[in-house]
C-alpha cells in the first residue's frame, strides 16, 4: 500500500499529464512576481551556465583519467556526481527565487537526470547568452540607425531597408529569447521534480496497487459474509429445527408445547438476524432514503452514543456514498466493540468537491490500521482516489478521516 | 450412552445437550473449541464424540485434526464429525485407518433428529455413519460409469445405504424389504463391481468407498 500522500502529490503538482502552462507562469502567494526578478534570473541563469560548463571541463579533465579506469570509476564518478547536484542545486534555487517556480519537497533526482539536466542547461543558457548580447548589438546599431536619420545623413530608401531588416533580427531574437525562457523552465521542471512519464508510471502502479487490493477487500468481505451466515443464521436453523425435532419426539404434550414456543421464539430471533445480516452486507437504506439516513440508520444500531453532523447538500456520487457509509458504519461498529469509547462522532462535509468523512471516539486507541477491517477501508477508498487517514494513538483518542474527491 | 461434545455456537451445543439428555444418553462435558476437547478427554473417555469441523481459533480444520487425534489416541472411543459442507477429502481423511466407530455428517443432519440418532447409535456400535450427501456425491462423481449402469435401480438403491455404513437389517428397514433381500442385491453388487465378498460390516463399506473413490 502506497503512502497516503504520494498519491494525492502526484496529482497535485504542477507539469501533471494533460496539464498546460510552465511552472514559470504559475502565481505565488497569489502575487505576480516582478519583471525585473525574472530578468535577474534570466541574466544570472547566462553566468551559471557558463560557469557550470566551466566546472565541468575542468572536473572532466581532472577526473577523466580516473572514470576510465574501471577501478576508480564509482570513486571518481561518486565526487562527479556530487559536484553536479551542488551545481543542479544552484540551478534549482535560482528557479525557486527569480521564478517563484515550486518543486516536490522529496524528489530525487536520478544521476542521469541530474547530468542530462546540467549538458543541456548548460548549452541553452550559453546560447542564451549569445541571443542577449545580439539583442544588445541590435540595440546599438539601432541607435547608430536613428542618430544617421536625426542628422539625415541617412537616404529614406536606406533607412527603410535597415529598419525592415532589424525589425526582423529583433523579431528573432526576442522570439528566441522567450524559446529559451520556456525550455530553460521546462527543463527545471522535469528534472527538478517527476517527469510526465513518472507520473504516469506512477499512476498506474497506484491503480495495480489498488486494483489489487479491491480484489482482496472484496473477498474478505465475502468470506465476513460467509461466516456471518455459517456462525450466525445457519446454527439458529439447526437448533430450530432440532428443537422442532424434539418437540415431535416428545412423550408428554406439555413439553412439546413448550419446545414449540421456544421454537416459535427461536424463529423470530432467526428472522431478526437475517435483517441484520443482510443490512451488513448493504444497507438498502443507502438507495432508498440516502446516506443521511443510511447512517442515521449506523447511529440507532450503535450501543454506544452517536452524534452525527451532516452538512451535505444535494446528491453525491452513489460509490462515493458506498464508500463514506462503510467508513462510518466500521469505525462506529469498531469504536464500539473495541475501544471502550463512551462518545462517537461523525462529521460528514462536502467542501471543493471533496467529500470529507470524519469519525471521532474518546475511547483508547491503538487501532490498528493493517487489521482486516480498516485495511479494507482504505482499498475502497483509494479505488476512489480519496484518501485515509487513521490516527488512533495508544490511550485514545481514535480519530479517522476519509476524504473522497467526488468527480 | 456416555458423550463429549465439542461445538463452538453455544445455542447449538445446548439444543445438542438438550436432545441426547432427553434421548437418555449422558452427556460427560461439553466445549466450545477443540483444545478444550482434547484436554477433557485425557480425564475420561466417552463412547462417542461428537464434534464440528470449524470451530476456533481460525475456523478450518481444528475439528477434522482433533477427530484424527482422537482416534489415534483412544481407539475405543466413536468419533462423529459434523461438517458445514461435504468435503471429500476430509471424509476420506477420516476413513483412512478404518471405517469403524466414525461418522461424518453434514450438519444440517442434526436437524433430522431420527437419522441423527441412529447415526449415532452406529458409530457407537463400532460401525461408520457417513452422510447421504457425501454418498450421493461419490456416486455422481464415481469414475466406473459403467459398472455402476450395470446395477438394476433395486441394486443402486441398495448401494446407497451400504455406502452410508447402515447394517443389513437397517438397510432393509430402510427399503421396506426383507434382510435376506437385501443380503441377495448385496451379493450381485459385490459381483458386478468385482468387489471380493468382503465380510465384516466396516471392511464392506470400505471396499465401496474405494471403489467409488479410485
Amino acid at each position: 500500500m502506497q503512502g497516503d500522500t504520494a498519491g494525492v502529490v502526484a496529482r497535485r503538482i504542477p507539469g501533471r499529464p494533460g496539464r498546460k502552462g510552465s511552472g514559470a507562469d504559475e502565481d505565488v502567494d497569489g502575487r505576480t512576481l516582478s519583471w525585473a526578478l525574472r530578468v535577474a534570473g534570466v541574466l544570472l541563469g547566462c553566468t551559471t551556465a557558463a560557469a557550470g560548463l566551466l566546472a565541468f571541463l575542468l572536473a572532466g579533465v581532472a577526473l577523466g583519467p580516473f572514470l576510465l579506469w574501471p577501478h576508480t570509476r564509482p570513486g571518481a564518478f561518486g565526487v562527479l556526481m556530487a559536484g553536479a547536484r551542488r551545481l543542479a542545486g544552484l540551478e534549482r534555487n535560482r528557479r525557486s527565487f527569480f521564478f517563484g517556480d515550486r518543486f516536490p519537497e522529496h524528489y530525487e533526482s536520478c544521476d542521469r537526470k541530474v547530468l542530462r539536466y546540467l549538458a543541456v542547461r548548460g548549452s541553452t543558457g550559453l546560447l542564451c547568452g549569445v541571443v542577449i548580447g545580439l539583442l544588445g548589438i541590435g540595440a546599438v546599431l539601432a541607435g547608430l540607425l536613428v542618430r544617421g536619420a536625426v542628422q539625415g545623413s541617412l537616404r529614406w530608401g536606406e533607412l527603410l531597408t535597415q529598419s525592415l531588416l532589424g525589425g526582423v533580427l529583433l523579431f528573432l531574437g526576442l522570439q528566441g529569447l522567450r524559446s529559451l525562457v520556456a525550455l530553460d523552465s521546462r527543463l527545471a521542471r522535469e528534472s527538478f521534480g517527476p517527469s510526465e512519464q513518472e507520473l504516469l508510471q506512477r499512476r498506474i502502479d497506484e491503480l495495480a496497487v489498488s486494483r489489487a487490493a479491491v480484489v482482496q477487500a472484496v473477498d474478505a468481505e465475502r468470506r465476513r459474509i460467509e461466516r456471518d451466515i455459517h456462525d450466525g443464521i445457519q446454527q439458529r436453523l439447526v437448533a430450530l429445527a432440532m428443537l422442532l425435532g424434539r418437540a415431535r419426539r416428545g412423550r408428554d404434550p406439555e413439553q412439546a408445547d413448550a419446545l414449540l414456543l421456544q421454537a416459535h421464539q427461536e424463529s423470530r430471533d432467526v428472522l431478526a438476524e437475517l435483517r441484520e445480516v443482510a443490512w451488513r452486507v448493504y444497507p438498502s437504506a443507502l438507495d432508498d432514503l440516502g446516506l443521511e439516513e443510511a447512517l442515521g440508520g449506523v447511529a440507532e444500531r450503535c450501543g454506544v452514543p452517536v452524534r452525527t453532523e451532516f452538512t451535505v447538500q444535494g446528491p453525491l456520487p452513489r460509490p462515493v456514498e458506498t464508500a463514506a457509509y462503510f467508513v462510518v458504519s466500521e469505525t462506529v461498529t469498531n469504536a464500539a466493540k473495541h475501544s471502550g469509547a463512551t462518545a462517537v462522532s461523525v462529521r460528514v462535509l462536502l467542501d471543493n468537491q471533496v467529500l470529507t468523512v470524519r469519525v471521532r471516539d474518546n475511547g483508547r486507541g491503538g487501532a490498528d490500521p493493517a487489521g482486516v477491517g480498516l485495511s479494507g477501508l482504505r482499498s475502497r477508498v483509494d479505488a476512489l482516489d480519496g484518501a485515509l487517514h487513521i490516527d488512533s494513538p495508544e490511550g485514545g483518542p481514535t480519530m479517522v478521516t476519509a476524504e473522497l474527491p467526488c468527480v | 450412552m456416555r458423550l463429549m461434545l465439542a461445538e463452538d455456537s453455544t445455542l447449538l451445543r445446548e439444543g445438542l445437550v438438550r436432545l441426547l439428555v432427553e434421548e437418555g444418553h449422558e452427556v460427560l462435558a461439553s466445549f466450545g473449541d477443540a483444545v478444550s476437547l482434547l484436554h477433557g478427554m485425557e480425564t475420561r473417555q466417552p463412547d462417542v464424540v461428537v464434534l464440528d469441523i470449524r470451530m476456533p481459533p481460525t475456523h478450518t480444520t481444528e475439528g477434522l485434526r482433533a477427530a484424527l487425534e482422537i482416534r489415534e489416541r483412544w481407539p475405543e472411543t466413536g468419533v462423529l464429525v459434523l461438517s458445514q459442507h461435504i468435503e471429500r477429502h476430509y471424509a476420506a481423511q477420516l476413513l483412512a485407518s478404518g471405517a469403524e466407530r466414525v461418522g461424518y455428517l453434514l450438519k444440517d443432519r442434526v436437524a433430522q433428529v431420527d437419522e441423527f440418532l441412529e447415526a449415532l447409535e452406529r458409530v457407537r456400535a463400532g460401525g461408520a455413519a457417513l452422510d447421504p450427501e457425501v454418498v450421493r456425491q461419490l456416486v455422481i462423481r464415481s469414475t466406473h460409469g459403467d459398472p455402476l449402469g450395470r446395477l438394476t435401480p433395486r441394486e443402486r438403491s441398495v448401494l446407497e445405504p451400504l455406502a452410508q455404513g447402515l447394517t443389513n437389517t437397517a438397510i432393509a428397514r430402510r427399503l421396506h424389504i426383507s434382510v435376506s433381500a437385501v443380503e441377495k442385491n448385496l451379493n450381485a453388487i459385490f459381483d458386478k463391481l468385482e468387489l471380493s465378498r468382503t465380510t465384516g460390516h466396516s471392511r464392506r463399506i470400505l471396499a465401496v468407498l474405494r471403489y467409488l473413490e479410485s
